[in-house]
């Protein structure tokens, strides 16, 4: 290669980098793992990159249907390729294979295989990359827990970064997940736990891994808009996102419910997100469903909440914990979730119970104590915006990658 | 509550995930906590049924916590028994509320009959089924004591040995 190859990286051309995720949408609904690598594209976008996102047709993480055609469009600079997903995977094997692994034994070869062939894959995206790849000077794929992921990212595997969302589950013991750890140039981690993790299972060594995590933009939230739109005239408790039992949410209704009757004090539950739940009866009268709501509404619930609760024990990183933060609102989450934990107490801006004994003892300090409040509150949005706002995500993005 | 800190990094300073932000040591208000939920649970403020049924969600969590498990176990204990006393009958209609009390007075003496025989078994089952629960649990703590301390006294009779050879 001399200094006139024009793919070399130069100060007018620089390096080319591709995310692969599996799926993409200008403003629909995406998992978090999805969103994070999406904002991290964009973010290198606009901080001079050359960048191209190479994802699915698929819309619907159920079906995995190609609902968008196939073919490149370009989003606010970002140059993203679809490709159709596979549609001969056999779910039944799949679902079967699925149900087996979940149970947390350990599985056999060719049930592993059966996960691996009938998951979510993109034959047309890794001939791509063979066709393709030497175009692209970095690969960052994620998150671990499709095939479609292992696979595109073992095509160059030593320009390819695995950017996995990793966490303590079942699916992140099986044997092809420890090689994809294994194969890849180095992983991007969204916190310290989460690498932790990765030593633990996969005897990953910590050389070839970096923290990296997802920026957040600051931003100033009306702490009563929120009541005032909603008629709220209460102290209450926030939670947003899914409702089910893997994100904790049966926990916080049974202990507020205990709360509530053990000691007579009138502090409610506001939600927004989505997904069922069972509160029990003494609760219900006090909990204000909201549904999906703009982000900014979100925001303004987040800054007139006593606290925000995180009841989930399995996250690579809470983003909504640090949106809770810069609207200078306290968090409260379970000791036994290692991340969370961790974010709160490197940022001095939330605290955790381990049950309810815990539980109530808190709360009813953080009701007690507004200097409390406002003192956590203030160290986790001094931690947002110190850690997390985006130059600072994007140079150490970068020098990971160097 | 205010501990300064040492670590006041500046944006600048991105590759840092500092633990312990400046401002609040949240690491020593828990501990606190801890204390002071450990402290009542020694004077049995949480010895509540409704701090049991809170727990059925959170359990699983809790399986390697051996503090939690005699604490949870003596919650069992307070939502064991069923109720199966008299109590007082009301009503609240106004209309006809005498008649009515003698009405729900008299269904519930022959309920009582066959209620109470029925709950009595079945707080006798779940007693004894708490009891068993609670003197496995001790039987086993009783004999990790015992293989701990023969352990120990097994390695204080032996010098002690390098690793990593």
């Amino acid at each position: 290669m001399t200094s006139l190859d024009p793919s070399r990286p130069t100060a007018t051309n620089p390096p080319h980098w591709a995310f692969i995720t599996p799926r993409f949408s200008v403003q629909g609904t995406i998992g978090g793992a999805e969103t994070l690598i999406k904002q991290l594209a964009l973010h290198a976008v606009q901080a001079g990159q050359r960048v191209s996102l190479l994802t699915t047709c698929a819309e619907d993480h159920f079906t995995w249907a190609n609902t968008l055609p196939p073919g490149r469009e370009t989003v606010d600079g970002l140059e993203v390729h679809r490709f159709p997903v596979d549609e001969d995977r056999d779910l039944d094997a799949f679902y079967r294979a699925q149900d087996a692994i979940s149970t947390g034994r350990q599985v056999d070869a060719d049930t592993e295989n059966d996960w691996m062939c009938n998951n979510v894959n993109s034959t047309a995206l890794c001939e791509h990359l063979h066709t393709q790849g030497a175009t692209y000077d970095r690969i960052l794929a994620g998150p671990y827990l499709f095939s479609l992921i292992g696979r595109a990212a073992l095509v160059h595997p030593a320009k390819t970064w695995l950017i996995p969302c990793l966490h303590d589950e079942p699916f992140a013991r099986l044997a092809a997940i420890k090689h994809l750890f294994a194969s890849v140039q180095g992983v991007l981690f969204n916190t310290e736990p989460e690498q932790q993790l990765a030593r633990q299972l996969f005897d990953f060594d910590p050389a070839r891994g970096a923290v990296v995590g997802m920026g957040l933009d600051p931003f100033e939230a009306d702490a009563d808009a929120f009541a005032t739109r909603h008629g709220i005239n209460y102290p209450y408790l926030l939670y947003s996102g899914r409702r089910e039992p893997l994100k904790g949410t049966p926990v916080l209704l049974d202990f507020l419910a205990a709360f509530r009757a053990r000691t007579g004090r009138d502090i409610r539950l506001v939600l927004t997100g989505s997904g069922q739940f069972d509160p029990p009866p003494d609760l219900a009268p006090y909990i204000r469903d909201i549904g999906f709501v703009s982000e900014q509404e979100k925001h303004e619930a987040m800054a007139g909440a006593l606290a925000f609760v995180h009841p989930s024990l399995n996250e690579s990183l809470g983003i909504v914990l640090l949106e809770a933060w810069l609207a200078r609102t306290p968090a409260l989450v379970r000791a036994q979730s290692a991340v969370l934990r961790w974010q709160c107490q490197a940022s001095g801006g939330g605290l955790w119970f381990r049950h309810y004994p815990d539980f109530e003892e808190i709360l009813s300090r953080l009701m007690d104590d507004p200097a409390l409040r406002t003192q956590l509150a203030t160290a986790g949005r001094t931690y947002v915006e110190r850690t997390y706002h985006w130059p600072a995500v994007m140079q150490r993005l970068e020098s990971a990658l160097q | 509550m205010n501990t300064p800190h040492a670590e006041t990094n500046s944006p600048a300073d991105h590759t840092l995930f500092t633990v312990h932000a400046p401002g609040v040591d949240v690491e020593a208000i828990v501990r606190d906590i801890e204390a002071t939920v450990a402290r009542k649970m020694e004077e049995g403020v949480y010895d509540d049924a409704r701090v049991a049924r809170a727990e059925r969600s959170n359990l699983a969590t809790l399986q390697n916590r051996d503090e939690f498990l005699d604490f949870y176990l003596k919650c069992l204990r307070e939502v064991t028994l069923i109720n199966i006393s008299d109590f007082e009958i009301r009503e609240r209609r106004r209309a006809w509320a005498p008649l009515l009390v003698c009405l729900k007075k008299c269904i519930w003496n022959l309920l009582k009959f066959y209620t109470y025989r029925l709950w009595s078994q079945q707080n006798q089952v779940n007693s004894l089924l708490v009891t068993a629960v609670e003197n496995t649990d001790r039987k086993y703590a009783d004999k990790i004591a015992a293989l701990e301390k023969r352990i120990a006294a097994l390695e204080a009779d032996r010098p002690p040995t390098s690793t990593g050879d």
